[in-house]
């Protein structure tokens, strides 16, 4: 598999007018709405490290590259891509920039848009494109690295990705505080942890679904994350201390919260203002629906529902959840994965008339990806 | 396209002899609109000295249905124009070449500052420090801070993409726009990203960042804002050699240890400083020196601070500083900030670049900058944030002498390509504007150079938002019958890069705003 490749496939499928299913290593597949395709193009076969510098802290690879490749090949440089979305690390970078796929390290250190450097991709009509570069800083030209970020596969096949990486901190420690009491009492110790000088890698609250899931106790919890110099990390710590009781636990924690969507009938994403998380987390870390699991990212503002029970997520969605398909005017409801049927009527988040034009441009046939943006 | 409704150029004309103007007159107030070419003389240039263009007219909003009426009224017409900012900008963006200017400085509101949530939204033309002073009392600040920050606008920083020293901890501008308002050049006003939350759909919000003017106008802009670090360190490392300057750049680097900011001067730099009003106490005798500022929380910033030292001594720095206070920490930054103002008293002009290389290029880089300015005579002054490889190599001269501006113009064409070579990108924060088109092709393809035209197409169909600007025009495929364009194209070769004009005035140089 090489760009050339992808070109002609592509080209073959614009002059027959049939239909491409860009795919990955295909771990997340029944993602996003279905598509209706006429044949699959796997980037799983183009792999690998195009370009590594470490003292540039950069790094360009192929799109079928998997998540934990590249974690082992920076890790021998004390380096790493700081990018951990849910689901598997066998997934690939291409599909996780596709699909703006991000996890709890996005709270410091930014979305996959944040990271990314530059790109190559090959459009609907064949084009071979670049955007961006390989350097850390770049403004030449408009800006079509973004606009492919979170594009699902419709605007171009992502083939090539540069990234920023970060240096493995020399600490790198996981602390949960279990969070009991009212409502009130977690609200403010929530509230207390985010507006405190901590500056935490990652920090999520877990329902007991999920605690009980990662073994990590009975409570709700606060997952915390502390990385940085051993004096950074040690002076988090007291003050953590001073905040709440936390119990250390194995970093490895957050590969377990990472896979706990493996498998999962319904994901949904709801995102809004940070604090008004921190204000409702409390009723929403309740014990009352054991089949659903819910994690809220407080400083990012970010609560993610994963159901498990294809029975139970049709019937919780509206009644027991609340939530309406278009979201609050204060909120946006992502639905990341739904069964089939439970798509109708959830609007496009591409109807708007800038994206159809954007949409026109890169595809015009209409072959990648038909139908999964809901377009 | 069609121009300006024909008016005469050369006798000053009054808004009642220019129908357009007199119609911006009612929505905007006579005040606020110039059709003199005497008055429009301000407008003929940005921060960058040696292009002059001549708008047609200028009109300055006050409001946001006052902007709304003005965009619509030249769409109808089908005028072109282009908005403008500050003026602050160092790629020629925001000039028009016989269009209209859209003002966008008197729409100054900070609309919302919503601490808990740590975000404002304002309207394109509150100044970059302005926010930053607004916001500093809730223990927040806004990240990008361009070295123009005192005059820049927010608006001109979003179409810019604009960095600053402490991007390279914190990010761009690109990495602290949560939603854009955007008065597309049709009039249709249409909200890009989410002030509440993320989005998912196309990431329009991060295509319009950058995309200096050419997609419309940002009406309003909704930023993140970052708690204000608990300690700040700055250290000053001084060097007899600008390789030992740059080589302890890269072992900073790549140690792992993120400084807030790590910026490089050089010896020609450090003496224009010291000459200056801006004398920050550089020593007049080094090479080069780094000015390298770290924070976060007390502990961790000290052992930082520690380890920062001693990659520098061992890298041969003659002497390391740590700045006692907040005062004298002003002192030093003031005088990296004013390094382009106090360039300017060197000569009459001055070409600023902006390229972009590999950080651990760095060390070879300035050893070719040097030779090449060995080769052609010139003097080149390098003042840049070397923790990003993001240099300025600058060079002040006379352009109203035909022979050096030559030697200067084949210096920098060279400068630029090395950079290019190295694997680097021609622009990380100024933009292309008229001044870097001619290297657009050296580092994009045919089909990316269309791809970024069909993109600006879906924004702006008719070409009426700045146009001439950043992809040259020759590129899109589907552009080249211009009907009756009176567009300046860039050139199509690195060659013949667009070479700075010789100017009629006396030069505006950035100090002076
Ligand atoms: C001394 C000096 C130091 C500088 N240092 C830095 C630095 O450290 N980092 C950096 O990135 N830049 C720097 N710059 C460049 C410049 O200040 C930035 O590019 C800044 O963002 C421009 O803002 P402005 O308001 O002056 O924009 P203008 O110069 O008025 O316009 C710049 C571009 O933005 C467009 N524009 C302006 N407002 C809007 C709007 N509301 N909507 C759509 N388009 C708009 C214009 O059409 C034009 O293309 C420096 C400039 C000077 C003079």
């Amino acid at each position: 598999m090489s760009t050339e490749a992808v070109v002609s496939a592509i080209k073959e499928s614009g002059s027959t007018r049939s239909s491409l299913r860009i795919a990955g290593r295909s771990t997340w597949l029944d993602a996003g709405r279905p598509v209706r395709a006429d044949k699959t193009l796997s980037l799983r076969h183009d792999s690998g490290v195009v370009s590594y510098v470490p003292g540039d802290l950069t790094l360009t690879v192929r799109a079928g590259t998997p998540l934990s490749e590249i974690e082992r090949v920076t890790r021998e440089h004390d380096q790493w891509l700081p990018l951990d979305p849910y689901g598997s690390p066998d997934g690939t970078i291409g599909a996780t920039i596709a699909t703006a796929s991000a996890g709890p390290l996005a709270s410091s250190f930014g979305l996959p848009r944040d990271l990314l450097l530059g790109l190559e991709f090959v459009n609907g009509r064949g084009d071979v494109v670049r955007g961006g570069g390989k350097v850390v800083k770049n403004v030449a030209g408009f800006d079509l690295s973004r606009l492919l970020t979170g594009s699902w596969g419709t605007l171009g096949v992502i083939t090539e990705v540069t990234l920023r990486l970060y240096a493995l901190p020399k600490a790198d420690r996981t602390f949960a505080v279990a969070l009991k009491g009212s409502k009130k009492e977690v609200a403010s110790l929530v509230r207390a942890i985010v507006m405190s000088p901590l500056t935490p890698f990652a920090l999520q609250l877990l329902n007991p679904p999920v605690v009980r899931a990662l073994d990590i106790g009975e409570h709700p919890v606060c997952l915390i994350r502390l990385g940085g110099n051993e004096a950074a990390v040690d002076v988090q710590l007291r003050a953590l201390s001073s905040l709440a009781d936390s119990k250390e636990v194995d970093t490895a924690v957050w590969d377990g919260l990472r896979n706990l969507e493996n498998g999962a009938e319904c994901v949904i994403r709801i995102s809004g203002l940070p604090a008004s998380f921190r204000e409702v987390s409390a009723a929403m870390l309740s014990d009352e629906y054991p089949w659903i699991s819910e994690y809220i990212d407080p400083v990012r503002g970010v609560l993610r529902l994963v159901l498990r029970a294809p029975d139970d997520a049709a019937a919780s969605e509206d009644s027991v959840l609340g939530i309406d398909p278009a979201g609050r005017p204060d909120e946006h409801v992502v639905f990341e994965k739904l069964p089939g049927e439970s798509w109708d009527g959830i609007p496009s988040a591409v109807s708007d008339s800038l994206s159809q034009g954007v949409k026109k441009a890169y595809d015009p046939h209409n072959i990648l990806n038909p139908g999964i943006l809901g377009d | 396209m069609t121009q300006p409704t024909p008016a005469p150029t050369q006798a000053s004309t009054s808004p009642a002899q220019f129908p357009v103007a007199e119609r911006l007159a009612e929505i905007v107030g006579e005040r606020h609109v110039l059709s003199r070419p005497s008055e429009l003389l301000v407008y003929n240039s940005d921060g960058l000295p040696g292009y002059r263009r001549q708008p047609r007219l200028a009109v300055f909003p006050g409001t946001r249905e006052e902007t709304v009426a003005v965009v619509r009224l030249l769409a109808a017409e089908g005028l072109s124009f282009v908005p403008r900012g500050a003026g602050t900008g160092l790629s020629g963006g925001a000039l028009a070449d016989d269009i209209v200017v859209i003002g966008l400085h008197r729409l100054k509101k900070i609309i919302s500052l919503d601490v808990a949530n740590r975000r404002a939204t304002v309207e394109p033309g509150v100044v970059n420090l302005r926010l930053n002073k607004h916001v500093a009392p809730h223990g927040l600040l806004y990240a990008p801070d361009p070295s123009s920050e005192a005059a820049c606008t927010i608006g001109g920083n979003v179409a810019e993409n604009a960095g600053g020293p402490h991007c390279l901890k914190y990010g761009v501008t690109l990495n602290h726009v949560l939603a854009i308002t955007v008065l597309l050049p049709s009039g249709e006003v249409v909200e890009l990203g989410s002030k509440v939350g993320e989005r998912d759909g196309y990431d329009l919000r991060g295509a319009f960042i950058g995309s200096e003017g050419c997609f419309g106008l940002a009406l309003d802009i909704t930023v993140k804002l970052t708690p204000k670090p608990q300690t700040v360190r700055t250290l000053l490392a001084d060097f007899t050699s600008i390789d030992q300057a740059a080589h302890v750049t890269s072992a900073i680097i790549a140690s792992g240890i993120v400084p807030a900011a790590l910026e490089f001067m050089d010896g020609p730099t450090i003496r224009v400083v010291e000459d200056s009003i801006y004398a920050a106490s550089y020593p007049r005798d080094a090479e080069a020196i780094l000015l390298i500022e770290l924070d976060g929380l007390e502990a961790g910033v000290s052992a930082d601070l520690e380890a920062v030292r001693r990659i520098c001594l061992d890298g041969g720095a003659r002497n390391v500083k740590v700045a006692r206070d907040d005062a004298e920490r002003m002192k030093l930054w003031q005088g990296r900030k004013k390094a382009f103002g106090a360039m300017g008293r060197l000569a009459p002009h001055l070409i600023v670049q902006d390229a972009v290389i590999p950080r651990t290029r760095l060390p070879e880089i300035l050893a070719t900058i040097r030779a090449i300015s060995e080769k052609y005579g010139v003097v080149v002054c390098n003042v840049f944030h070397a923790g990003d490889g993001n240099l300025h190599p600058n060079i002040a001269y006379s352009a109203d002498d035909p022979a050096e501006s030559e030697r200067v113009h084949k210096a920098m064409t060279e400068i630029m390509q090395a950079c290019i070579d190295a694997g680097g990108s021609i622009t990380g924060e100024h933009g292309v504007g008229l001044d870097k088109m001619g290297y657009m092709e050296a580092i994009f393809s045919e089909s990316s150079l269309n791809a970024m035209c069909e993109l600006r197409a879906v924004f702006d169909p008719e070409r009426r938002s700045n146009p001439g600007k950043v992809v040259p025009v020759h590129a899109c495929k589907e552009w080249h019958a211009v009907p009756g364009g009176r567009l300046r194209t860039g050139t199509s070769s690195l060659t013949d890069a667009p070479e700075p004009r010789p100017v009629e005035a006396e030069p505006s140089h950035p100090s002076a705003r």
